[in-house]
């Protein structure tokens, strides 16, 4: 594995957590403060980042540490501005790009493993359960680090789960939509996909 | 593992989705076929720049040793028709190419 193949992982990674990041804070926190205006938390409810996290720690294992890194210091960076270096915010960071690629690391120490591999069928359900089990442990942790209340703790959880689940929704469509507008070479429309 | 097969493996994740979701046409024969089709393309795609599938190699899958032959080729003629295949143009008859999303 050398930088030149590293790369790319990055900016794909991180450019789609910083995507999902902003989706989350411009677009859908202003829509969840019209709704729940008395949800004071400043956790979001559908923290797409979340399903970026998750899905990168699983097509990629622990290089995922290293391609979420650059987007998870900007989105830190977009809150926190120069109080990004705290101890506390760091120690977000960390968490933030660990957690995923160590929970799927143990699931494998522990006999399910989870990883991408020739001849084995994908399970997204398995996906949505590892997810729900990474943010069982970043939640707390992030809660701890950066001193937040219980209130935030169900916030944290709630928006990771669905954050993941729409997330895949999305790019299920997205896909999906692909598919039906590709040509087809024999000129037939594929209508049933 | 290259950048195009995690996309595969992205989109294999998503479709088995779809499946759930019962918004997916597939039936697991054809499922099958394609998540074995999409094993072969990964593991050669990157080597050979074609990513080709021969009939046979798929016939000798895994996920499709217990599968009959009617089965399989109906399933397969299934997929040309549904898009998620097609012929390859470089290759003689019997070879066929994932089709990835652009």
């Amino acid at each position: 594995m050398t930088l030149r193949t590293l790369m790319p992982e990055i900016g794909v990674v991180s450019l789609a957590y910083l995507a999902a990041f902003l989706v989350t804070y411009e677009i859908l926190m202003p829509v969840q403060a019209l709704f729940f205006p008395e949800f004071s938390s400043r956790a979001s409810l559908l923290f797409l980042p979340h399903g970026v996290r998750v899905l990168s720690a699983w097509l990629l294992g622990w290089r995922s540490v290293l391609a979420l890194l650059p987007g998870v210091i900007i989105g830190f960076v977009y809150f926190a501005g120069a109080g990004v270096l705290e101890p506390s915010r760091l120690a977000g960071i960390a968490i933030a790009v660990t957690v995923p690629a160590a929970c799927f690391y143990l699931l494998r120490r522990l006999g399910w493993d989870l990883r991408p591999a020739p001849g084995r069928k994908p399970c997204w359900i398995c996906i949505m359960i590892a997810g729900l089990l990474i943010s069982f442990f970043t939640s707390p942790l992030t809660n701890y680090a950066l001193g937040s209340g219980l209130e935030d703790y169900v916030a944290y959880l709630i928006g990771d789960v669905f954050g993941l689940f729409f997330l895949m929704l999305i790019l299920m469509l997205v896909f999906r939509l692909l598919r039906r507008s590709e040509p087809d070479p024999a000129g037939r429309h594929y209508s049933g996909l | 593992m290259s950048e195009i097969s995690k996309l595969t493996e992205l989109r294999k994740l998503l479709l088995d989705m779809e499946q759930s979701m019962g918004l997916q046409n597939l039936s697991s024969v054809e499922r099958d076929i394609y998540y074995a089709a999409s094993d072969h393309a990964t593991s050669t795609g990157a080597g050979t720049g074609t990513g080709a599938v021969k009939t046979t190699t798929l016939q000798e899958h895994r996920l499709l040793a217990q599968v009959s032959r009617p089965t399989f080729f109906r399933g397969l003629k299934s997929l040309l028709g549904k898009g998620y295949l097609e012929p390859c143009k470089e290759s003689s008859r019997g070879y066929y190419i994932v089709k990835t999303p652009r």
